[in-house]
C-alpha cells in the first residue's frame, strides 16, 4: 500500500511521556488508503488503534512521522487550520457517541454548523435533512436519553457528515451495541462508502464485521501493522 | 461562529443551570448596586452643593475687603483683648495706597470689564418688632437690582422696586423665629426696626456681649418704619454668602439711619472718625470667565479679594476623597462577585469537559471555545451590570424617600440626594461587562486549553 493515496501515513509514530515513563503507542505506522475505500482498523486493547483514530482526525499530533491527506501534509497545520481540517475534511464517530445530552437529537446534528458560520435556518434545514437521511426525522426533537443507543450512534453518524467531509474515522462505533443494530450502522458506514464516496476509516474488535463490509483490514499490535489483508 | 450565535449559545448555556447563574449573577447586582448607589449618592451631593451655587450665581461674585483688616483675620491668632490693643495702637487702619471703599471707588468699579454689579456690603444689628414680638437681627442694605436678581429666593412676595421706597425683605427663619407660620400672610403689613447708635465713649466688649446676647440695650435706640414687601429663604451662615442676613432694606430709608456697621467686629473699637468708607464691597460679575481679571485688578490696587469660585476647589477635592472612599467599599462587592464569576466559570468547565471535547473534536478552533466562555462571562456581567443598576436606583430611591421623610419634619426642603446621569448608568452595565470579562479570562483560557482526546475519553 505504499502508491499515492488519498490519505497516507509515513513512519508515524505516537509517544506518550508521563515523567520517566514513555509509552510507545504507535511505532512507524506506514499506511495508505484509496479515495472511497473502506478500511477496517483491529487490535487488542492498547495496541494503538484509537491513537492513530486520533491523529487522523486532527485531534492529537504525531511525534514523528507525517500524515498527509488529500495531498495535504496535516500534521504540519497549525492550530486554526488543524480545527478546520476537523471542521469540513473528516468527521468522527465514537464508541460513546459523544453526542451533548442537553442538546435534541437536531441540535446535536446542527452543533457543527454553528462553528462554520451558518446562519441558524440554515443550520436546522440541513440537520433535517441530514436526520431524514439516516432515518430519524421523526425523532429530532428527542433528547439522547430518549433515544435508543442505535438511534444515538445515527445522531453522532449524521453530525459527522453534516459539513459534508470526504472521510469518516469510526472509533469502535459498535462497541456498545448489540450485534443486530451493530449490524445496521456497520452497514449504513457501507451504505454510504459505496453510494457516495465516502472513505471510511472503522476500528473494531469484531473480525467478522469487518470482513463483511471492509475492502481491507489492518491489523494492529503493539504500535506496529502486523497484518493486512485485502478482502476485495 | 456568528456573533448572535455566541450571544445564543451563552443565553441557553447559562440558561441551563438557573441557580448557579442566578447566584453568581446576584453577587455582581449586589456589587454593582452597591457602586451605583455610592457613586450616585456622591455625585448627588455634589450637584446639589455646585447646583444650589450655580442657580444663585454664587460662582460670579467677588468680596473686596481692605487688605490690612483682612490679613489680621487670616494670620494673627491672638486672643481678643490682645487684638484690641493692637488696633488702638495702630495709626491708619487701611495700608496707606489701598484705597477707600467708598461710593467713588464703587462707580470706578462698575466701569471695569465684566463687572456687573457692585454694592457695599452694610450689615447692622437692629431689634425687629413685628405682631407684638421683638427678635434682635442683622438688617442688610441691599439695593433694589440686587434684591431683584437671582440671588434673592423669594418665598411671597416681591422685591422692592426702587432704592427709595421704605420696603424690606424678611427671611421665613426670622418670621419663624417670630412664631409667624403663614408667611404669606404678612405681605404689606407694617413692621418696625430700631437701630443702635453706639455712644463710642460707652465702648468695651463686656457691653457689646450684652447687646449680642439682646439682655440689655444701653445705647440710644431709633424705630423706623417700614413695609414687608417680600419673603425671602434664609441661606446658609456659614463662609461667603453675598445674601446672609434676615432682613434686607433699601440703600435709601438706610442712608438716614443711625446705625453701627457689623461686618468686621473690629469696627466696633474703632472712633467714629476712623471708619471712612465700607469695610467691603461686593462685586458681581457678567460671567465666571471674569472672576480672575476682576481679582487681579483689586488685588493691584492693594485690595484683598476672596471669591467662592476658589473654594469650589477645595470642595471639589474634598468630593474626590469622598467618591474615593465610597468606590472603594463597593469595589470590595465588585472583588467578590468577581471571585464569585471565576468559581462559576471554573466549575462550569469541569462540568462541560467532554462537551469542549466534542466541540474540538466537530471542528470548534481554540478561538472558539474561549469566546464561548468568555460570553458566557461577559453576558453574566451584562445582567448583573443591569440588575445592579436597578437595584442601586430602588435603593437610592427607597433611602432618599426615608431621608426626606425625616428632615422633612425638621423643616428642610425637599433634596434628592441621589443622582444618575446616563455616563453612571452606561458606566455601571459596561464597568459589570469589564470585570466580568476579566473574571472569565482565566477560565476561558483554561477551556480552551482542554486536550480533545483526553476529554472525550473523560466519563
Amino acid at each position: 500500500m505504499n502508491s499515492d493515496g488519498f490519505v497516507e501515513t509515513e513512519g508515524l509514530t505516537k509517544v506518550y511521556s508521563s515523567g520517566k515513563i514513555h509509552v510507545n503507542a504507535l511505532k512507524d505506522v506506514n499506511l495508505s488508503l484509496e479515495e472511497g475505500k473502506f478500511l477496517g482498523v483491529t487490535g487488542p486493547s492498547g495496541s494503538g488503534k484509537s491513537t492513530l483514530m486520533n491523529l487522523l482526525g486532527g485531534l492529537d499530533r504525531p511525534s514523528s512521522g507525517s500524515i498527509k491527506v488529500q495531498g495535504k501534509f496535516i500534521s504540519e497545520l497549525n492550530k486554526e487550520d488543524l480545527a478546520l481540517y476537523r471542521r469540513y475534511q473528516v468527521g468522527m464517530i465514537f464508541q460513546t457517541f459523544n453526542i451533548i445530552s442537553s442538546y435534541t437529537a437536531l441540535d446535536n446534528v446542527a452543533f457543527p454548523l454553528l462553528f462554520a458560520g451558518v446562519p441558524k435556518k440554515e443550520r436546522n434545514r440541513r440537520a433535517e435533512e441530514m436526520l431524514t437521511k439516516v432515518g430519524l426525522i421523526n425523532r429530532k426533537d428527542h433528547r439522547p436519553a430518549e433515544l435508543s443507543s442505535g438511534e444515538q450512534q445515527r445522531v453522532a453518524i449524521a453530525r459527522a457528515l453534516i459539513n459534508q467531509p470526504k472521510i469518516l474515522l469510526a472509533d469502535e462505533p459498535t462497541g456498545n451495541l448489540d450485534s443486530d443494530t451493530s449490524r445496521q450502522i456497520v452497514k449504513t458506514l457501507a451504505e454510504l462508502n459505496k453510494n457516495q464516496g465516502l472513505t471510511v476509516i472503522m476500528i473494531s474488535h469484531e473480525h467478522s464485521l469487518l470482513a463483511e463490509f471492509a475492502d481491507d483490514i489492518i491489523r494492529l499490535c503493539d504500535g506496529e501493522i502486523v497484518q493486512e489483508e485485502k478482502i476485495r | 461562529m456568528r456573533i448572535s450565535d455566541y450571544i445564543e449559545q451563552s443565553f441557553s448555556n447559562l440558561f441551563k443551570r438557573k441557580l448557579r447563574t442566578f447566584l453568581t449573577t446576584f453577587g455582581v447586582v449586589i456589587g454593582i448596586g452597591a457602586l451605583v448607589s455610592m457613586f450616585s449618592f456622591g455625585k448627588g451631593v455634589q450637584k446639589n452643593v455646585t447646583d444650589s451655587f450655580k442657580k444663585m450665581g454664587l460662582f460670579n461674585y467677588i468680596a473686596v475687603f481692605p487688605a490690612s483688616g483682612r490679613d489680621r483675620d487670616e494670620h494673627s491668632h491672638t486672643d481678643p483683648d490682645e487684638q484690641y490693643d493692637q488696633t488702638q495702637n495702630e495709626q491708619v487702619p487701611d495700608s496707606p495706597n489701598s484705597p477707600i471703599l467708598d461710593d467713588d471707588f464703587l462707580q470706578e468699579v462698575r466701569k471695569i470689564e465684566g463687572v456687573e454689579s457692585a454694592f457695599p456690603e452694610i450689615r447692622f444689628p437692629a431689634l425687629i418688632k413685628f405682631r407684638e414680638k421683638e427678635q434682635f437681627s442683622i438688617v442688610q442694605v441691599m439695593s433694589a437690582d440686587v434684591c431683584q436678581s437671582e440671588i434673592m429666593k423669594l418665598r411671597a412676595g416681591k422685591a422692592y422696586a426702587s432704592d427709595a421706597e421704605n420696603s424690606l425683605i424678611i427671611s421665613d427663619s426670622l418670621l419663624h423665629r417670630m412664631d409667624v407660620k403663614e408667611t404669606e400672610t404678612v405681605i404689606g403689613e407694617e413692621i418696625e426696626v430700631s437701630t443702635l447708635a453706639i455712644d463710642s465713649a460707652l465702648l468695651n466688649p463686656a457691653n457689646i456681649m450684652s447687646i449680642m446676647q439682646g439682655e440689655k440695650l444701653p445705647f440710644s435706640q431709633e424705630s423706623y418704619g417700614f413695609t414687608i414687601v417680600g419673603v425671602a429663604e434664609r441661606m446658609g451662615t456659614g463662609g461667603f454668602i453675598p445674601v446672609r442676613s434676615d432682613v434686607y432694606i433699601p440703600p435709601g430709608p438706610a442712608e438716614g439711619m443711625k446705625k453701627i456697621s457689623l461686618t468686621n467686629i473690629r469696627d466696633f473699637f474703632q472712633p467714629a472718625e476712623k471708619l471712612k468708607g465700607y469695610s467691603a464691597v461686593t462685586i458681581k460679575v457678567a460671567s465666571i470667565k471674569y472672576i480672575d481679571p476682576v481679582k487681579e485688578q483689586m488685588e493691584a490696587k492693594g485690595l484683598k479679594t476672596f471669591a467662592l469660585i476658589d473654594q469650589l476647589k477645595e470642595i471639589k477635592t474634598a468630593f474626590l476623597f469622598m467618591d474615593m472612599f465610597l468606590a472603594a467599599v463597593a469595589m470590595i462587592g465588585i472583588t467578590v462577585a468577581s471571585l464569585g464569576i471565576i468559581n462559576t466559570m471554573v466549575m462550569s468547565i469541569l462540568e462541560r469537559y467532554r462537551e469542549i471535547g466534542i466541540m474540538k473534536a466537530i471542528g470548534a478552533s481554540d478561538k472558539d471555545v474561549k469566546k464561548i466562555f468568555f460570553f458566557e462571562s461577559g453576558m453574566i456581567g451584562f445582567l448583573g451590570g443591569v440588575f445592579g443598576l436597578s437595584l442601586g436606583w430602588v435603593v437610592s430611591m427607597l433611602i432618599n424617600q426615608i431621608a426626606n421623610h425625616f428632615l422633612a419634619k425638621q423643616g428642610v426642603p425637599y433634596v434628592n440626594y441621589f443622582s444618575f446621569p446616563l455616563w453612571l448608568c452606561l458606566g455601571a452595565i459596561a464597568f459589570s461587562i469589564f470585570i466580568s470579562l476579566a473574571a472569565g479570562l482565566y477560565p476561558a483560557l483554561r477551556a480552551a486549553r482542554v486536550d480533545p482526546v483526553v476529554a472525550l475519553r473523560h466519563d
